[in-house]
């Protein structure tokens, strides 16, 4: 049986394994997230802009405020991998 | 600094025989920001009507839309003109009236030239596309016309069709519509043209030329090709042209605009029969000069009185005072929003504050050097025009010395460490080739502890702006109070969690770090589980929460903002790791894996690895330095948008607009 032979270092190192999935996971979809934030705001920030040219600063702004979530996902990551 | 110009409120009465010297005067001091009056009939002001133009105000207009026209045939503008050494008014206004007329009469004489080139090219096409069809025939165009009893038809139909009656029928099959003529009998021809629309007949005129279709093809095409040149030439003079005025242009343009403006001023007056009133502001330094100037051009007969009466503070026009450091940063300002007369203007804390984050984000040298370089050519090249432009190049010149600085600080260039160990904090990974002088990994804690800092800090100043702001542009009274408290609750909720989290958590226990947080986890019990500083946070907590639900209850669903906001300062460490994490990787997968094994062992392909090694580490680097930009830019700024502005920054105020011309190409 696999897991009664596992020896400690192979322990550990499964557990960093599990360690690295999860900090992508937390990234990954996190992003996904982040991207359909983004996606919605984005087409109408572009519409916005193409109707108005001054509104540029402030539609790029809009189009960044789900970037947030992404950042609270590789916050957590960092976590995860570093702590 | 944190306040706009103070603005004094001015009304100059006058004799309306002195309207023009009241208005030259204002004018030429560019101080004067007129607020319109506007003729609502109120109260007070019957028999008081919006003033007419000053003489002559119809024929400036006229010859200032001459050259406007003359600038939309040279498709040029004034606005995207910049760096033309500038001309004395006198020359210009000579040129207005000698050179003017003559460059009006060229430049419309081409056009015309040009027009009639141009729709001689679209009728030549048009006639050779009609004949076209006719070249699959071989008839020649007079045999189409001139009969007395036959008629011809022609046309496309789907496929081809017998007709009963006698006739002569020519027909081409094509892969873009079968094309027909046929002659019958005038007397037949209702009866044909019924039994071809059952087929999908269109018909189409038989063009009025004479001799073969090809000749008269020919005849069109070299007609065409005739205008063209003309039409080309036209251009070419026009360029010609362009390039000859378009900067004397550009100066009559502004000067007209200049007298233009000056000449309508009164439309923005209150007049009545022999008076008239000018309401506006100036910034109260220039009070003095602007009264003794009035005065001597009058000859004493004007009136200035500072009105001292309170006024809605979102009628006052604002003016920026900051000191010139922080001056770029006003652009960044007036993207979010212009700040109102009352309220605290954050520019100042944008200045100082944005490289610093850019610096903490990025914190590269070799980065910072690119960033500056890129700076110093888009300011050599001109690459952005006009004053924010150049105010967007100085943020970025600043951005990267802030950047090279924290670079130093962090030991990094181009994802490489310097020759000295980090000495605020270690960003490097365990990747590449040197991973094993970076096995502890990056000091990730420690700066997210930071960015955490920097959350409290911003968040608690924006309620203490914020604060300040309802103190300043409420109204005295119970709404002002409870929206001054609802503030302090704010901060209180904030530092009431802050501190029931270090008595429960101690970052010495989770992660080892000394110093960076408080710790009362050691503080003396009153009650199991409960210590001093806990109860102490759980009373500010509470306290906090009463603050808040008594200005509007629903802002109690808004508590975990705080916890957000705080949090969304991490992406100062956040973005900055990943930053360094791609240059790592970039320099792993450029010298690590293909230039050393291939200098190692040189042959042949070698060679080539070293090629993809190069552009691996060009481009990699390349889109770092995008993403650099881009992340440590809009984080920047977002951070100070979104987290901060948001506690107390309103804005919506009317940008100072001093009466007189901003000079980019004449000068006195």
């Amino acid at each position: 049986m696999a897991i009664e032979t596992m020896t400690v270092e192979a322990a550990q190192a499964m557990a960093s394994g599990y360690t690295a999935i999860g900090a992508g996971l937390a990234v990954g979809l996190a992003g996904v997230g982040t991207g359909l934030g983004e996606m919605g705001i984005g087409a109408a920030a572009v519409g916005a802009t193409a109707e108005d040219r001054d509104m540029f600063g402030l539609a790029l702004l809009f189009t960044v405020l789900p970037e947030t979530i992404v950042i609270f996902g590789l916050v957590i990551s960092l976590l995860l991998l570093f702590q | 600094m944190f306040q706009p110009k103070p603005m004094t409120h001015l009304l100059i009465a006058a004799p309306k025989e002195q309207m023009a010297s009241v208005v030259t005067e204002l004018y030429r001091h560019r101080v004067f920001h007129i607020t319109d009056f506007v003729d609502q009939g109120k109260e007070g002001y019957e028999g008081v009507r919006l003033g007419t133009p000053l003489e002559g105000a119809g024929e400036l207009s006229t010859s200032l839309l001459k050259i406007r026209s003359i600038e939309n045939v040279f498709q040029t503008s004034p606005e995207t003109l910049f760096d033309v050494p500038k001309r004395p008014v006198a020359t210009i206004r000579q040129a207005i009236e000698r050179e003017l007329p003559a460059i009006e009469a060229e430049v419309n004489d081409l056009t015309v030239q040009r027009s009639a080139a141009e729709s001689r090219i679209r009728e030549c096409e048009q006639r050779i596309n009609e004949l076209k069809p006719f070249a699959l025939v071989p008839l020649e165009m007079d045999l189409y016309r001139g009969y007395d009893s036959i008629t011809a038809i022609a046309g496309y139909l789907d496929k081809d069709v017998d007709i009963s009656v006698p006739h002569e029928k020519y027909y081409a099959a094509r892969k873009d519509g079968n094309f027909i003529v046929v002659f019958v009998e005038t007397k037949d021809a209702a009866e044909i043209e019924r039994t071809l629309s059952d087929a999908g007949f269109q018909s189409v005129t038989i063009p009025n030329e004479t001799g073969s279709v090809q000749a008269a093809v020919d005849k069109y095409t070299a007609d065409q090709s005739q205008a063209k040149v003309v039409f080309d030439t036209a251009n070419a003079k026009i360029s010609e042209l362009k390039a000859k005025y378009a900067d004397l242009l550009a100066a009559c343009d502004e000067v007209l605009s200049g007298d233009v403006e000056r000449a309508e001023a009164p439309l923005r007056f209150a007049t009545t029969e022999e008076a008239f009133v000018v309401d506006g502001w100036v910034p109260a330094d220039h009070i003095e000069p602007i009264t003794a100037g009035l005065n001597q051009a009058t000859g004493g007969c004007v009136y200035v009185t500072v009105d001292d009466d309170e006024i809605d503070a979102t009628a006052i026009p604002v003016e920026y005072n900051n000191p010139s450091f922080a001056k770029p940063a006003e652009l960044f300002m007036d993207v979010y929003a212009h700040p109102r007369y009352n309220e605290i203007d954050p520019t100042l804390i944008l200045a100082i504050m944005f490289p610093i984050f850019f610096g903490l984000i990025v914190g590269d040298v070799g980065y910072g050097i690119i960033f500056l370089i890129l700076a110093l050519f888009a300011r050599k090249l001109a690459m952005f025009k006009g004053e924010g432009g150049k105010n967007l190049i100085k943020i970025l010149v600043g951005s990267s010395i802030s950047t090279i600085f924290f670079g130093l600080l962090y030991s990094e260039f181009l994802g490489y460490a310097l020759p000295w160990h980090a000495i605020i904090f270690q960003r490097h990974l365990a990747i590449g080739a040197d991973a094993a002088a970076h096995a502890t990994g990056p000091d990730a804690m420690p700066m997210l502890i930071m960015s955490v800092w920097f959350g409290i800090a911003y968040i608690t100043l924006g309620r203490i702006f914020g604060m300040i702001n309802h103190y300043r542009m409420d109204h005295p009274g119970k709404h002002r109070s409870k929206a001054i408290l609802g503030q302090l609750g704010w901060i209180a909720i904030l530092w009431g969690l802050l501190i029931l989290v270090w008595s429960f958590f101690s970052m010495e226990q989770m992660f080892g770090i000394v110093g960076m947080m408080p710790d009362f986890t050691t503080a003396p019990l009153i009650a199991p589980g409960l210590s001093v500083a806990a109860l102490g946070g759980l009373i500010l907590l509470v306290l906090g929460c009463i603050f808040l639900a008594q200005e509007n209850v629903l802002d109690l669903m808004e508590i975990p903002t705080i916890i957000s906001h705080v949090l969304s300062f991490c992406r100062i460490a956040a973005v900055g790791l990943s930053s360094v994490a791609i240059a790592m990787v970039v320099n792993y997968l450029s010298f690590g894996m293909f230039i050393d094994p291939a200098l190692a062992n040189l042959d042949a392909v070698g060679v080539i690895m070293i090629i993809v090694g190069v552009l691996i580490f060009v481009c990699g680097h390349a889109l770092n330095v995008g993403l650099g930009i881009l992340g440590g830019g809009l984080h920047s700024i977002r951070l100070h948008y979104v987290e901060f502005f948001t506690k107390f920054y309103v804005g919506g105020g009317i940008k100072y607009n001093p009466f007189g011309l901003k000079r980019k190409f004449s000068e006195e």
